[in-house]
């Protein structure tokens, strides 16, 4: 009798190759995900505790435009060419404001390759900021939180009776 | 399943465990796949944009020189799509093709990044301060020599008031005015127009005429303002039992010929003659004898003429005696009284004033080669490549010591000059244009520029002012204020046009005198010893005169007239064909007096048997990675001769030995066949037919076997008949198109449970709402002329990939490695196509019709592609639309095999990835791609799909404004660039929406209606007019 386990080998590079296809198709969430970023910055100190700024403050169109904006160097050097101008991670942001470089930001929440996804439509609606990207108020570090698979997306859109025909979203 | 597996299995608890430790292995493998993508700020936000949100200027198109308007759409920066102004006189929000790939110009990857000097014979880069210092010196060193007055400037024609700067500042530097060309204007034509009409290019109102006669004059392929031509030609055929009949006389059919009623073969150069004898000046005996044609077609013409008032009659000047002939024709117009009734010079195209003849490029040239000229200046003009071999342009260049190019792309021209002063694009520069008389329309840059250039109006204000004896006329900045301080109506019309694109009043076109026109050489009359053939050349509808080479999606496009894209051809007819022994593919080599050329032959019933033509526009040798080595140049053929009332070019046509060289070559063609095979795709009627029950309407050939095949074919059967009784949950079936048959509910889920039938949002009562419309097409075959722009419309706004470039061939065994190999083997990508079919004309002495049909996916509402998708990647939204979701797709084509239409597209290779060779969009083209519409991968099917992101988009927009949608607030691309205004599109479920109305048109059908699809795109019929006492089929000699 041949042994038991002589299949391992042929299996295994089935699963290998399946795992290799599915992360090639993109078809596993980087749910969790926490990316270094250029600059650390501290979501809790500009949109909790004394602050507590707006998100729309600085992605100023998440509800005008399919995209939420992230803001522009001079956005964060209209407060940040006086305040905090001894800490390291402010001169990091200075020195681009100097520079006349803009910030290569690593994306967080990345949809997958054919869907759209308009944020006017979503914040127009009521839709919080954190229904789909967590608590970023309490993040020092901007992680995702959810995992935006395809199932989380329509779960919540027939809740809230929103159109959930493929064609909403994939074209 | 058996319990024993035998001594080599593995039991299923073992087997279970296995796969547990290979998943495990798998999971560790899997994670971590994200690439880093990186999200980049603004420096500084700008004012008034919102990122993702799409900005409009309205600035004006430079492809041609009628120079229409249009919206520039713009998105964080970028240009991404041109689109018709809708307040602009000229096109009124339609948009051709050439004016759309206007974008490919601005992004194309082969402009020139910077200023280029000649240094021991090769071309290098140089900044800007060394390039404008090099040209400064140069003028002062010519002036001290005073040669500055044998200078020459040849312009690219242009429409405004650039002539005149240009030839204010030549005079500040003592140099002659420029010469203004433009190598695919009717300069004959313009004469004589002059000359009859008082101005260069009247408005040519078809609409108001109960006949069209055209000798030659293809108003619809690119002679003068094709546009607001085809608006009017568009208008006049809507018309349908009203609609001028058209008859087209020249010896080959255009595209403007194809559209025609009636084609009178008239042999090249003949068509003096037959007006002449209309005119009455002549017999029609001797005019049929000229011109080979039946004197019973020449006397009906007459009869026509006199009858049919107020035609018009209209002319091309390319042959010998151009001039002669328009102005023959024009008299023709005038005592028939057609001046002011059909022929506008109230509304003239205002862009063709001051265009140089010919001769005078010819005279200046023979300086150059004489050594006359110190100093070349050209801006946008390629006459290496424009002007006839014969000629030896480069030889001449080689005499001029100091050649200064401002175009922005390596052409043949400027590759040969000295510095190259790169030019920014039309849509990155200042400028106006005259669009008629006493309306001005602005150009203004619609973004930064692309690469590191200049506009040459800044750069020429810059040397005027380095120049001491000239810089105290140059106290302005730059253009912009130049332009301002005479802008009529001064800074508010100036800040109005900005917004409107147009204002009222009129900038001079140039302030120098009118030159007297050289003596060109003389014209001859065809010379007849030198062949047996007529060899034509024609400009290309899609190439131009060879500017659109450069661009893939016009190389792409494939010609309306012979559909055949990235290659050269030979007209030839069957019967001559078939006397040399060719097939179509075969090489011809067609030897004039002045050279010879060879290319495949296209077997074209639409060209007499003594003629063979070619289009221009091919054969470059230069001009980027889409142009050079495609094709050849027909004008490596044909003699320099000029017309003598005009100097306008006369090299038309001449004769020439036709001989097959033994040699074929595949032809790159999109077609299938020329022929419907009784298939019913593109169904037309007689003018007499309107308003008859369908069983009368029994003349129409391209109809299937009448009653039988297509079920309902007859527009007014009752549908009902033939519907299915309506699903459960729908409303009872109409003529409605895209509605659901039962059997397409199957896809949808489980028919077994009532409940999940209802509720779904196929349920018209479902929340959703999704089910109450239904978007629907309605094309209007007697509007479409075949011109295509909806194609390059549909390429620009959904990020079609072209395939056929050199560079993405790859070799395969069997097909030669050449440009357009991806569509020899069948991979060509085009969500619209437009089909061409001929009907008649089976014997060769038989006149012929032709039937355009756009043809795009049809939305089924009983999609043949549906059902045999395995993995449901295809399905039937409730709105009607036939969605793909890419995602989902896994590349069977099982869809596509099962189309009736063949609209659905494989991506073959990766058309998007940069690092592939078959990358369609090379930096910078792709900045054009549309944020709003995917780049498909390898491998996912792709085709139409009713433009889905506007729709989202109107609904976005509506939804903020809290509103419903409002009828035809917004139309597709295609619909909306179409100059025939032939397509229609809306929710067919709203009788408010135009579409809907449409429907009712008693020539409605659906193509291949009994294959039960339920298209949701509607064809209304053609509506053909034959010549009363000759119908359709009657034999009319095309011999020589």
């Amino acid at each position: 009798m041949r042994g038991k386990w002589a299949a391992l080998p042929g299996l295994l590079t089935i699963a290998a190759t399946a795992a290799l296809l599915s992360a090639y198709s993109g078809a596993s969430s980087p749910q969790g995900r926490a990316p270094e970023q250029p600059i650390a910055f501290p979501h809790p100190q500009h949109a909790a505790g004394a602050m507590n700024m707006n998100c729309l403050y600085c992605h100023y169109t998440a509800n005008k435009s399919p995209t939420a904006g992230i803001p522009a160097v001079a956005t964060c050097m209209g407060c940040h060419i006086v305040i905090g101008a001894q800490l390291p991670e402010i001169q990091k942001l200075q020195t681009y404001a100097r520079e006349q470089r803009p910030i290569p930001w690593v994306r967080v929440h990345n949809l997958p390759d054919y869907v759209q996804f308009p944020h006017m439509r979503h914040v127009n609606a009521g839709v919080e900021c954190q229904q789909c990207h967590g608590p970023v108020q309490e993040m020092t570090t901007v992680y995702q939180a959810e995992s935006l698979n395809m199932g989380w997306c329509v779960d919540c859109h027939i809740q809230y009776r929103a159109r959930y025909d493929c064609a909403i979203c994939h074209y | 399943m058996s319990k024993n597996s035998g001594p080599a299995g593995v039991k299923r608890r073992e087997f279970l465990k296995i796969l547990g430790a290979s998943g495990a292995a798998s999971a560790t493998v899997g994670c971590g796949s994200g690439r880093v993508e990186r999200l980049i700020p603004y420096l500084v936000s700008p004012d008034n944009t919102v990122p993702g949100v799409s900005s409009y200027y309205a600035t004006t198109c430079r492809e041609c020189s009628a120079s229409c308007g249009v919206l520039a759409e713009t998105r964080d920066g970028r240009v991404i799509k041109l689109e018709g102004n809708p307040e602009h006189p000229l096109n009124r929000g339609a948009l051709c093709a050439r004016g759309q790939a206007a974008v490919q110009g601005l992004y194309n990857p082969d402009r020139l990044r910077r200023p280029r000097v000649r240094r021991d014979g090769q071309l290098v880069d140089v900044s800007w301060e060394e390039a404008l210092q090099l040209f400064s010196q140069r003028l002062g060193e010519y002036r001290g020599a005073g040669s500055l007055g044998n200078a020459v400037f040849v312009n690219n024609h242009d429409a405004g008031s650039l002539a005149a700067f240009i030839d204010q500042w030549l005079g500040a530097f003592g140099m002659p005015p420029a010469l203004s060309w433009d190598a695919e204007a009717d300069v004959a034509a313009i004469a004589a127009h002059r000359q009859a009409y008082g101005v260069a290019w009247p408005g040519f109102d078809f609409a108001a005429a109960n006949l069209i006669i055209s000798f030659g004059a293809d108003f619809l392929d690119g002679w003068g303002a094709v546009v607001p031509q085809q608006l009017s030609f568009a208008e006049a055929r809507a018309r349908l039992a009203g609609a001028p009949r058209f008859v087209y006389v020249g010896a080959r059919r255009s595209l403007t010929g194809l559209n025609a009623d009636e084609w009178i073969p008239a042999r090249p150069g003949s068509e003096l003659a037959i007006v002449n004898a209309i005119r009455g000046s002549s017999s029609t005996r001797e005019a049929a004898e000229a011109s080979g044609v039946a004197v019973e077609s020449l006397e009906r013409l007459r009869r026509d003429l006199t009858s049919g008032a107020p035609s018009i009659v209209l002319a091309g000047g390319a042959g010998p005696n151009g001039a002669a002939l328009v102005a023959a024709v024009a008299q023709l117009n005038q005592t028939a009284g057609n001046v002011g009734t059909t022929i506008r010079s109230d509304q003239a195209v205002a862009g063709y004033e001051r265009t140089a003849p010919a001769a005078e490029l010819l005279a200046a040239i023979e300086r150059m080669r004489a050594g006359q000229v110190p100093l070349l200046m050209i801006r946008g003009a390629n006459p290496v490549h424009g002007l006839p071999r014969a000629l030896r342009v480069e030889e001449a260049l080689a005499n001029v010591p100091f050649k200064v190019s401002f175009s922005s792309y390596p052409d043949e021209t400027t590759v040969l000059c000295d510095l190259i002063l790169p030019d920014h694009h039309a849509l990155e520069s200042w400028g106006d244009a005259q669009a008629r008389p006493g309306i001005v329309a602005l150009q203004q840059p619609a973004m930064n520029p692309v690469f590191d250039t200049r506009a040459t109006t800044d750069v020429l204000i810059a040397i005027a002012k380095a120049d001491p004896s000239a810089a105290s006329r140059y106290p302005m900045a730059d253009y912009r204020s130049w332009l301002l301080q005479r802008f009529p109506g001064g800074a508010p019309a100036f800040a109005q046009a900005l917004q409107s694109g147009i204002a009222a009043g009129s900038v001079a076109i140039s302030d120098a005198p009118t030159r007297a026109v050289p003596a060109g050489p003389a014209p001859t009359p065809i010379d007849q010893a030198s062949g047996d053939f007529y060899f034509v050349t024609y400009p290309s509808p899609t190439l131009g005169d060879g500017r659109g080479a450069n661009k893939p999606w016009l190389q792409e496009l494939p010609d309306p007239v012979s559909k055949i894209c990235w290659q050269s051809w030979i007209e030839i007819h069957p019967t001559s064909a078939r006397r040399l022994g060719v097939r179509h593919g075969d090489v011809l080599r067609v030897e004039t007096s002045a050279g010879a050329v060879e290319a495949p032959a296209f077997v074209f019933l639409g060209i007499r048997q003594d003629t063979v033509a070619m289009p221009l526009g091919q054969g470059h040798t230069e001009y980027g990675r889409y142009a050079a080595g495609i094709g050849v140049n027909a004008l490596d053929a044909m003699a320099v001769s000029t017309d003598a009332r005009s100097g306008a070019a006369a090299w038309g046509v001449t004769r020439a030995r036709v001989t097959p060289t033994g040699r074929s070559e595949p032809v790159v063609t999109t077609e299938g066949s020329a022929r419907q095979h009784g298939r019913g795709i593109a169904q037309a009627l007689l003018a007499t037919e309107l308003g008859l029950p369908p069983t009368a309407q029994t003349t129409d050939p391209g109809a299937a076997v009448e009653g039988e095949l297509i079920r309902g074919a007859g527009p007014q059967e009752p549908p009902e008949e033939h519907a299915p009784s309506p699903p459960p949950g729908q409303p009872p079936t109409e003529f409605l198109p895209g509605l659901r048959a039962p059997v397409a509910a199957d896809a949808e889920g489980d028919l077994t449970s009532q409940a999940a039938v209802e509720t779904g949002m196929y349920d018209p009562k479902h929340w959703s709402g999704m089910a109450n419309r239904r978007w629907a097409m309605t094309i209007d075959l007697a509007r479409c002329t075949g011109c295509s722009a909806c194609i390059t419309a549909c390429y620009a706004e959904n990020n079609i990939p072209t395939v056929g470039a050199p560079h993405q061939t790859r070799h395969t065994p069997g097909v030669p490695r050449m440009a357009g190999g991806n569509i020899l083997r069948g991979r060509e990508m085009t969500w619209i196509r437009l089909e061409r079919y001929f009907e008649g004309g089976v014997n060769a002495d038989e006149d012929f019709e032709t039937r355009f049909v756009p043809m795009l996916c049809q939305h089924c509402g009983n999609a043949p592609c549906e059902p045999v998708c395995p993995v449901y990647a295809t399905y039937h939204a409730p709105d009607g639309l036939n969605v793909q979701v890419y995602n989902r797709c896994v590349g069977t084509r099982y869809c596509s095999n099962n189309c009736p239409y063949k609209v659905r597209y494989f991506n073959w290779f990766g058309y998007g990835e940069p690092d592939r060779p078959q990358y369609a969009f090379p930096e910078p083209l792709n900045w054009q791609l549309n944020p709003d519409v995917t780049v498909r991968a390898k491998g996912v099917m792709e085709k139409c799909t009713f433009c889905v992101q506007r729709i989202r988009e109107s609904e976005h927009v509506a939804r903020a404004e809290d509103r419903e949608l409002r009828p035809d607030e917004f139309t597709v691309a295609c619909a909306q660039a179409c100059p025939s205004r032939a397509i229609v599109f809306g929710d067919a479920a709203d009788g408010r929406w135009a579409v809907a109305r449409q429907l009712g048109d008693e020539r409605r059908y659906h193509v291949f209606e009994e294959l039960n699809t339920y298209t949701a795109v509607v064809y209304l019929k053609k509506v053909n007019h034959p010549p009363a006492d000759a119908p359709v089929g009657v034999p009319v000699p095309v011999g020589g």
